[in-house]
């Protein structure tokens, strides 16, 4: 329960040891405060100082002093206010924007210097928790996409995918030759066309056999070919270029960017949220690529 | 000193606030219940088709609270410590009385209409601001109607000068009526443009300047309705149950003009990095924490005033109540100070913890002095006794239990999300997502909903007693000082 | 020295009001003419999202969600760019809320889609396992008060100027020609709903509480 404790660093999150700090202080400022006065409550002594004439409905009043400890600490405390006011605060030129500024610049330096250059662990174990905060919500925990809310990632990127793609078309990645029509072919000649991209035109480079691959190539140039072009490299742009289907790369310059409008449902353009950068990006692409659509039997 | 015997008070109007606080004051916490396992059990949300969800229940909680509960508690008081501190009767002014008399039919119906009005979704989601604009008209008469009285019984007094408690029931009156209306300012739509509901209504001011009017009145009805009549309440009840005389005048004074003074500019607290300006959130900060000793010198001056009184303390559960309250005050006012920090605030706002704040300002403080002066009005104004000491006993106990465990749970709780939240991995990205968030919360809203059912068990109790004192055999004479205990 | 106000009524009431009256003053007054102005490009609710702000704020989503994007870098890892005073210049009332009991709101639009918000708000807990937002089924049944939309519309444009009805902007004219635009927003909205209900009230020319509650959402960015 209390074990994201362990992932909370203050020593460096001065806030964190703030917030945690203020806590204390007021258990103990009060318990303190309470208790002194207690403690003058079983003291036996009434006040000696002499009452105010006046007398409200059987209340009266006595002319006691102000205690010197509480004035002591108001009058320090009006003290520093005035000064935090009239020159600790405008000498300081503080600015919360100023601040925000500071706190990403800081972060991107380093992580620039850090990862820019990262290697495919990294970029997994990196992409992990980018995959729960971001991606969760709609492909679930698992990426199996909740029943049919969002994609199921464990199909993509693979023949599976390939074929679900023939049989249902594909559309939202927004290229200039909009959508794939659905059942372009059959379910068999798919299969054959799925074995052949997965072991040749994709980097992925699948093994496939060898027959089927042929088989597979030439369906692919009499049914596939007028978009994605002869190579499947989708023509300068005109249509994905499937040499990167499988690979990470398709997912973090491709969907991320662009978003998916698809059967399912749609999914948001993360560049245009900005809420990742390009390498979290690839962090992220690698970890589904790795981990979902590809799992190292 | 007068003898009290040549004046008699009327107390009518004084009981039937009582009254409604009652049950208002069951209601608003019956459905803060209701809330808190809401959010740790959502089902319940879904129980009564749209009227029962939690977005439609919380407005009516916080409304029935201070509409139904605290502000008739105010009303009530005041028309107990006002007739007697100023040694004037109700009766005396046949204006004044009638005026009076006629609030409490009128309050009846805003009521009503406030929590018809919440079932059915007509808000203007402006917080503790919520009441459409027909309702506000009719608060604005009560209000008025309330200052007609206050300023004509200070103007027959009999008692020269103004008792402490007198001084607060004015800011209380002179406060929320100058930040009500400007808060409350918004433009019917209907009778603009001759379409659609005659209810809704468009806020005068926009986005940031709305925040700030809002915020403006929200924090100054914690220290307008929350803590000066409050204050005025415990000034009066505490020394007159113990019938010891106030420690010290001097305090009492740097403390009011002090209070006032500092309260109003600590609004830009509920607004640390938000939009409005630098400036005015650090002035926020910077009077919040000036504002614990204004604050603190009240409850000091009330704890001072048992001095050499202890065993009072062991011995009437009354004043275990006011000593508590004053208490539980002082430690939600270091509490908010801690909170108004720039750094502290950035942590803590949007999270439980300040709604943990909220409670142990509102149960421990507020709630506990309603109580308490309703139980020392009681025999007074009814000529009974209190029912039974030991119930009341027990009902401290079981109500304290409770505000510990809604506190501290929700501190706990506040905490918790305000790290996470913030929480990276080594690589620097979020290390959780918002509903991680949300589920690690389960435990800490069980338990708040435990604590909240405790303390309304004990508000339960306490109804109970006041039922059985109103239902036994009349006395003949009042008490004079410390209530009169049956078992 | 202050014996003499508690002795004089009058005089108390009018220093007590001048002590409270001034902070008030000064702290309001000198920020007002700057936070209402509008940033560059902003433009005005059309009177469907005005129809869904008002069912968030009939069901009181502010209770539960903020929209305020304070400048840190949790928050805009999470939420998107920190949010800008003279983003909420159309905003009558503001809604930041004080409370994150769910998730920050104010650039929902960017991350979250029509599709997606009509699973969530049938059955939150569908879509995000663990969720204690309550289930919204009547959205999906009941009409859109659109009348009191326009009437909104139309009394801030009176009252306050809020620019609709200019060259390339937000259109509002008549309560017939608000008609027809609400009916061409929501028809976009309508068509990458699933619930049939909801596409058949449309046909017949009603909208619902939920399609004007996703205008909102998707233009919160
Ligand atoms: C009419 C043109 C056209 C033809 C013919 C075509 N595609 Fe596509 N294909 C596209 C377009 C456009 C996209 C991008 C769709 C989108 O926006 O998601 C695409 C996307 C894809 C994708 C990526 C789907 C994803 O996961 O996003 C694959 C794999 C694919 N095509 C394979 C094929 C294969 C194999 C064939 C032959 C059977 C084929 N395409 C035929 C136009 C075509
Ligand atoms: C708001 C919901 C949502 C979020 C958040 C979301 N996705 Fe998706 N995603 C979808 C939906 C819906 C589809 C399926 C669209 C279709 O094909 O019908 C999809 C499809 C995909 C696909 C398959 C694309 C293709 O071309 O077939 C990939 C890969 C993917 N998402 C990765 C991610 C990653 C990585 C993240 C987080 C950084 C993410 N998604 C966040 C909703 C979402
Ligand atoms: C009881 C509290 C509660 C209420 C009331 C509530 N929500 Fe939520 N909301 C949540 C919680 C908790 C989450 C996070 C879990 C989830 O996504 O369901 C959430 C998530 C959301 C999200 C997803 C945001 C994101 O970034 O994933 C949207 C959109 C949303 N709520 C809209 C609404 C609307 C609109 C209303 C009012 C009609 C509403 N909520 C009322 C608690 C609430
Ligand atoms: C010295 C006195 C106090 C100070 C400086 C103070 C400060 C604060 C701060 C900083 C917040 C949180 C703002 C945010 O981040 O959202 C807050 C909230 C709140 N406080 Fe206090 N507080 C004080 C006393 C009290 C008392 C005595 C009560 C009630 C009896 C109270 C009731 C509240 C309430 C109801 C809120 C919630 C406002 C909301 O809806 O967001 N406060 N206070
Ligand atoms: C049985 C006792 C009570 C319980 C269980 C209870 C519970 C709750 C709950 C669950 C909330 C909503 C918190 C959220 O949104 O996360 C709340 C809010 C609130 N309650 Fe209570 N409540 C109780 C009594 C009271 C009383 C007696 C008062 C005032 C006199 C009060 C004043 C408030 C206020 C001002 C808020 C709004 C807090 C904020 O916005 O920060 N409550 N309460
Ligand atoms: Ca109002
Ligand atoms: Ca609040
Ligand atoms: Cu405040």
């Amino acid at each position: 329960m209390l074990g994201f404790l362990g992932k909370i660093d203050f020593g460096s999150d001065l806030v964190a040891l703030l917030g945690g700090l203020g806590f204390f202080v007021v258990v103990v400022a009060t318990a303190y405060v309470a208790g002194l006065y207690m403690k003058k409550m079983k003291e036996k002594s009434t006040s000696g100082a002499p009452l105010a004439e006046e007398n409200w409905d059987g209340i009266g009043e006595y002319k006691n002093d102000v205690p010197t400890g509480w004035f002591v600490v108001y009058f320090i405390l009006i003290v520093w206010a005035g000064w935090y006011w009239l020159a600790g605060y405008p000498l300081n030129a503080y600015s919360q924007i100023g601040e925000y500024n500071d706190e990403v610049r800081a972060h991107n330096s380093k992580f620039e210097a850090k990862y820019s250059n990262a290697d495919h662990a990294t970029l997994k174990a990196m992409g992990e928790s980018i995959f729960l905060a971001q991606c969760a919500q709609c492909h679930g925990q698992t990426g199996d996409g909740m029943n049919g809310k969002a994609a199921d990632l464990s199909k993509w990127g693979n023949e599976e995918g390939i074929m679900a793609t023939i049989k249902n078309g594909a559309k939202g990645l927004g290229f200039p030759m909009g959508e794939m029509p659905a059942g372009l072919v059959d379910e068999a000649t798919a299969k054959k066309i799925a074995t052949y991209v997965m072991a040749e035109v994709s980097t992925a480079k699948k093994a496939g056999d060898a027959a089927v691959v042929a088989e597979g190539k030439a369906a692919f140039a009499a049914s596939c070919a007028s978009c994605h072009g002869e190579d499947g490299k989708g023509m300068n742009g005109m249509a994905p270029d499937l040499s990167t289907y499988g690979t990470p790369k398709f997912i973090a310059e491709t969907v991320l960017v662009k978003g998916k409008k698809g059967h399912i449902g749609n999914m948001p353009s993360f560049e245009k949220s900005g809420l990742l950068n390009k390498t979290q990006f690839v962090a992220v692409a690698t970890y589904i690529n790795s981990e979902m659509s590809n799992p190292k039997k | 000193m007068q003898n009290n015997a040549t004046l008699s008070y009327d107390y009518s109007v004084a009981k039937q606030f009582m009254l409604i606080a009652i049950v208002l004051g069951f209601v608003g916490m019956l459905v803060g219940v209701i809330l808190a396992f809401q959010l740790a059990f959502p089902v319940l949300s879904n129980l009564g088709d749209e009227y029962l969800t939690f977005g439609r229940l919380r407005p009516l909680h916080t409304n029935a609270v201070i509409y139904g509960f605290t502000i008739p508690g105010v009303f009530s008081t005041f028309f107990y410590v006002a007739q007697r501190t100023l040694k004037v009767s109700l009766a005396e002014s046949k204006f004044l009385n009638t005026v009076a008399k006629l609030m409490v039919p009128l309050y009846v119906l805003i009521l009503a209409l406030a929590v018809a009005s919440f079932l059915t979704g007509t808000t203007t989601s402006k917080e503790y601001a919520e009441l459409e604009w027909p309702i506000d008209i009719l608060v604005v008469v009560v209000w008025v109607m309330w200052g007609i009285v206050m300023f004509g019984l200070i103007g027959m007094r009999r008692e020269k000068t103004l008792y402490i408690s007198v001084w607060y029931y004015v800011a209380c009156f002179l406060g929320v009526s100058m930040l009500y209306i400007f808060n409350n300012l918004e433009v019917p739509t209907a009778l603009v443009s001759g379409y659609g509901s005659m209810l809704k209504s468009v806020s005068l001011y926009a986005g940031t300047n709305d925040a700030l009017v809002q915020w403006w009145w929200g924090h100054n009805a914690v220290a307008f309705v929350f803590t000066v009549p409050i204050v005025g309440m415990i000034y009066y009840f505490l020394p007159k149950e113990a019938g010891q005389p106030i420690y010290s005048y001097k305090l009492s004074l740097i403390g009011f003009w002090s209070l006032l003074f500092v309260y109003l500019w600590a609004g830009g607290h509920h607004l640390i990095y938000s939009t409005v300006p630098d400036w005015m959130q650090t002035m926020g900060s910077v009077f919040s924490i000036v504002l614990i000793l204004p604050s603190w010198a009240s409850a000091i001056n009330i704890l001072l005033t048992m001095k050499g009184q202890w065993q009072q303390l062991k011995d009437s559960p009354l004043i275990k109540f006011m000593i508590f309250a004053s208490t539980f005050y002082m430690f939600s006012t270091i509490e908010g100070p801690i909170q108004s920090i720039k750094s502290v605030n950035a942590l803590a706002h949007f999270t439980n913890w300040i709604v943990g704040h909220v409670h142990d300002g509102v149960l421990g403080w507020v709630a506990f002095m309603i109580m308490s002066a309703f139980y020392h009005m009681a025999p007074r104004l009814f000529g009974r006794e209190i029912y039974s000491k030991k119930l009341m006993d027990a009902q401290f106990w079981i109500q304290t239990t409770g505000v510990v465990l809604y506190f501290s749970s929700m501190w706990i709780a506040g905490i918790t999300q305000g790290l996470m939240w913030r929480a990276t991995d080594e690589y620097g990205s979020l290390a959780y997502s918002f509903i991680d968030t949300v589920r690690v919360l389960l435990p800490y809203y069980v338990i708040r909903g435990v604590g909240g059912a405790l303390y309304l068990i004990g508000f339960g109790m306490f109804m109970y007693n006041m039922y059985k004192t109103l239902s036994a055999p009349k006395l003949d004479k009042e008490p004079q000082f410390a209530s009169p205990m049956g078992a | 020295m202050f014996h003499w106000l508690e002795k004089n009524p009058f005089f108390f009431a009018v220093a007590v009001f001048v002590v409270i009256a001034f902070a008030g003053l000064i702290e309001i007054i000198p920020n007002f003419a700057q936070a209402s102005r509008p940033i560059e490009g902003l433009k005005p609710y059309t009177p469907l999202e005005i129809a869904g702000r008002q069912v968030y704020i009939k069901e009181s989503c502010n209770a539960c969600h903020s929209q305020l994007i304070r400048p840190f870098k949790s928050e805009t890892d999470r939420y998107g760019k920190y949010s800008l005073s003279g983003e909420y210049a159309y905003d009558r009332p503001f809604l930041w809320g004080s409370e994150r009991t769910g998730p920050d709101l104010h650039r929902v639009g960017n991350y979250r889609t029509t599709d997606w918000h009509e699973n969530h708000m049938k059955d939150p807990a569908a879509v995000v396992p663990g969720s204690i937002m309550p289930k919204y089924p009547w959205l999906f049944t009941k009409n859109a008060d659109l009348d009191t939309a326009y009437a909104e519309a139309y009394t801030v444009k009176k009252v306050f100027n809020v620019p609709y009805d200019q060259p390339n902007g937000v259109p509002l004219g008549s309560r017939e020609d608000a008609q027809k635009n609400m009916m061409e927003q929501a028809k976009g909205i309508v068509a990458d709903m699933k619930d049939k209900d909801v596409k058949e009230a449309f046909e017949k020319g009603e909208i619902k509480e939920i399609v004007a509650l996703i205008a909102y959402l998707n233009r919160l960015k």
